[in-house]
C-alpha cells in the first residue's frame, strides 16, 4: 500500500442554495502527506474533504487524485477510485444493529461480487483483510459483537478499520475526534497518524482544534470563508495566522486540552 | 435580585385555533350524518328484534367447534403464508420506495404510484375480483392477502426508511460500494427491525381480514361465518367470532413476545 498525490486546481463548490462553499481552491498535497485542515464551522473543511472522493462534486476547477480527475469519470470509475480512499466521520457512520466485522467489511463492498454482498456471505481472503484491519487499530477482540455495545472511541477505531480494509491510497478524515473526549481523540489521532507513517498512505484530516492539528499534521491548511489562508507548517501558525483562520484572537476553546494546559501552552 | 435583560414576551394568543378545529369537524360530522340519514331512533324501533339476537350471540354453541377446527386451521395457514410471501416480495420493494435508499426519481415516483393504487384498493375487492379468477377457496383468499400485505408493509417499511440515519449509507457509498450495495450492508441491518415488526404485525391484520375475505367465499373462516349467518345460527356465530377473539389475541401476545427478543 502507498500513497496518492491530491491536487486541487481552482476548484469552487456552490451548493444549489446559492451558497458558495469553496471559492478557487489551489492545492498539491503530495504523495504520502499528513494534513490537517482547520477553520470555522462553515469555512468549508466538510466540502473540501468531499470533493476528493466525489461525494460533492466541484462545480468549478479539478481535483486530481493519483492520475484520476474526477470531473469526468463514469458512475463505474468513480466507484473505483473511492475504493481506493478511505472515508472517517464525525459521527463514526456504523452500522449499529449489525456486527463490527460486518462493519469493517463495508470497506470491501467496491471488491466483493453483488451476491456475496446481498447474501453476507464475505470470501475468506475479504474476512481476512478484515480481521487483520482490526488487529491494527487493536479491537480485533470485538468482531463479533454488535457495534452498538462499544464505546465511542472504539466506534471510530471499527471505522478506521473499515477504512484500512480498502486497502487505501488516501484517507479522508472529516472531524473524526469532535465526538470523542480528549484521551480518546489522541488514541484516535495517532492511530491515523501510525496509518500514515506505517503504510505510507496520503491522510487529510479535518479538525476543529488547533493544537491536535499542529500536533499531528505534516502540514496544516487553514480555510475561512471557502478559502486557503494558510498552508504551512503548524510550527508557523502563530497569533497572526490564528486569526486570519478564525477571525479572532485564540481563546481557551480553540484547544482541546484547555483544562490541562496552562494558558495554552501545548501551542 | 437581578433585573431582566428583556422583557418577557406577551402569551401567544392561538387557542382560538384549536376551537375552529373543533368547530368545523363537528360541522363535517352532523352534515355527513343528515346526508347517510342515520336516525338514532332505528335502534329503539329494532330494539326487540335486536335483543333476541343479542342473548342468542351471548351463548356459544360449544358443541359447534369440532365444525370449525379445519376452517380455523386454514385461516390460520392462509394468514401464515400470505404474511411469508407478502413480505419476502415487500422487502425489497420498499427499498425502491424510499426516496433515501432509490436515488433514481423517475423509478420512485413510478413504484410509489403503483404502490398507491396498490393500497386504494379495499383487500374485500380483491378478494371478490381473484374468487372471479381463480375460483372460491383458501387460494383466491391467499392472493388477496398478498397484494393486501404488500401494500401495507411497503408502505410503512419505506416511510420507516424515509427517517432513517443515512450516515452509514455514506460511509458504504464512500468506500466505492453501489447503492444495492450500500442499503444491503449498511440500511438493511438498520430497518430489519422495523420490517420484522410491520411483519408480525400484518400477520394478525391477516387473521382478521381472512375472516372478512371469505365472505366472498375466499376460504377460511369468513366462509364458514357466511354460512351459519344465512341460516341464522346465532349461537354457532358467536362461537365463531369468539374464536376470532381468542386466536388475535394470541397472536397479539405472541408477536410482541416475539418482537422483544427479535428487536430488543
Amino acid at each position: 500500500m502507498n500513497g496518492d498525490r491530491i491536487a486541487f486546481e481552482n476548484v469552487s463548490v456552490t451548493y444549489p442554495g446559492g451558497h458558495s462553499a469553496l471559492d478557487a481552491v489551489s492545492l498539491e498535497i503530495p504523495a504520502g502527506q499528513m494534513v490537517a485542515v482547520v477553520g470555522l464551522s462553515g469555512a468549508g473543511k466538510s466540502t473540501l474533504i468531499r470533493t476528493i472522493n466525489g461525494l460533492v462534486p466541484a462545480t468549478d476547477g479539478t481535483v486530481t487524485v493519483g492520475d484520476r480527475t474526477l470531473n469526468n469519470l463514469s458512475a463505474r470509475q468513480l466507484r473505483d477510485l473511492r475504493g481506493d480512499i478511505g472515508m472517517i466521520f464525525q459521527g463514526f457512520n456504523l452500522a449499529k444493529r449489525t456486527s463490527v466485522l460486518n462493519n469493517v467489511m463495508m470497506g470491501r463492498l467496491h471488491s466483493s461480487p453483488m451476491w456475496r454482498t446481498l447474501l453476507g456471505a464475505w470470501s475468506a481472503e475479504d474476512t481476512e483483510l478484515g480481521m487483520q484491519a482490526l488487529e491494527r487499530v487493536e479491537i480485533v477482540g470485538k468482531a463479533y459483537q454488535k457495534a452498538s455495545s462499544l464505546s465511542g472511541g472504539q466506534q471510530q477505531r471499527v471505522a478506521i478499520a473499515r477504512a484500512l480494509a480498502q486497502e487505501p491510497r488516501v484517507i479522508l478524515a472529516d472531524e473524526p475526534v469532535a465526538s470523542l473526549d480528549p484521551p480518546t481523540s489522541h488514541v484516535v489521532m495517532r492511530d491515523l497518524q501510525r496509518i500514515n507513517v506505517e503504510l505510507g498512505i496520503t491522510v487529510v484530516v479535518n479538525l476543529h482544534f488547533l493544537d491536535l492539528a499542529k500536533r499531528y499534521g505534516d502540514r496544516l491548511i487553514g480555510l475561512r470563508d471557502g478559502k486557503v489562508v494558510f498552508d504551512g507548517h503548524g510550527r508557523d501558525a502563530d497569533e497572526a495566522v490564528f486569526e486570519s483562520i478564525y477571525g479572532r484572537s485564540l481563546t481557551a476553546e480553540d484547544v482541546l486540552e484547555a483544562g490541562f494546559s496552562r494558558n495554552g501552552a501545548e501551542l | 435580585m437581578t433585573t431582566p435583560v428583556t422583557e418577557r414576551p406577551p402569551k401567544p394568543r392561538n387557542g382560538w385555533k384549536a376551537v375552529a378545529v373543533l368547530a368545523v369537524i363537528a360541522i363535517i360530522t352532523i352534515w355527513a350524518g343528515i346526508g347517510v340519514d342515520a336516525d338514532l331512533g332505528d335502534i329503539i324501533d329494532n330494539w326487540g328484534n335486536a335483543t333476541g339476537k343479542l342473548v342468542q350471540l351471548m351463548q356459544p354453541d360449544y358443541w359447534f367447534f369440532p365444525e370449525t377446527v379445519d376452517a380455523i386451521l386454514e385461516t390460520l395457514q392462509m394468514a401464515f403464508i400470505a404474511t411469508a410471501i407478502g413480505a419476502a416480495i415487500s422487502f425489497p420493494l420498499s427499498f425502491a420506495a424510499s426516496r433515501v435508499t432509490n436515488p433514481n426519481r423517475a423509478m420512485l415516483a413510478a413504484v410509489r404510484a403503483v404502490m398507491n393504487v396498490v393500497r386504494a384498493v379495499p383487500d374485500l375487492l380483491y378478494a371478490a375480483v381473484l374468487v372471479a379468477v381463480v375460483g372460491t377457496g383458501a387460494l383466491s383468499g391467499i392472493l388477496a392477502l398478498i397484494v393486501f400485505n404488500i401494500g401495507i408493509i411497503v408502505k410503512l417499511v419505506s416511510e420507516a426508511l424515509d427517517s432513517i440515519d443515512r450516515g452509514p449509507q455514506e460511509a458504504a457509498l464512500a468506500a466505492g460500494g453501489t447503492w444495492i450495495a450500500a442499503n444491503r450492508s449498511a440500511v438493511a441491518p438498520q430497518i430489519f427491525p422495523a420490517f420484522v415488526s410491520q411483519g408480525l404485525y400484518t400477520l394478525e391484520l391477516n387473521v382478521r381480514a381472512s375472516a372478512v375475505i371469505g365472505l366472498v367465499g375466499a376460504g377460511g373462516l369468513g366462509m364458514l361465518i357466511d354460512n351459519v349467518r344465512t341460516f341464522y345460527k346465532y349461537h354457532q356465530l358467536s362461537l365463531i367470532i369468539l374464536e376470532i377473539l381468542v386466536i388475535v389475541l394470541a397472536l397479539e401476545m405472541l408477536s410482541s413476545w416475539a418482537r422483544r427478543k427479535l428487536v430488543g
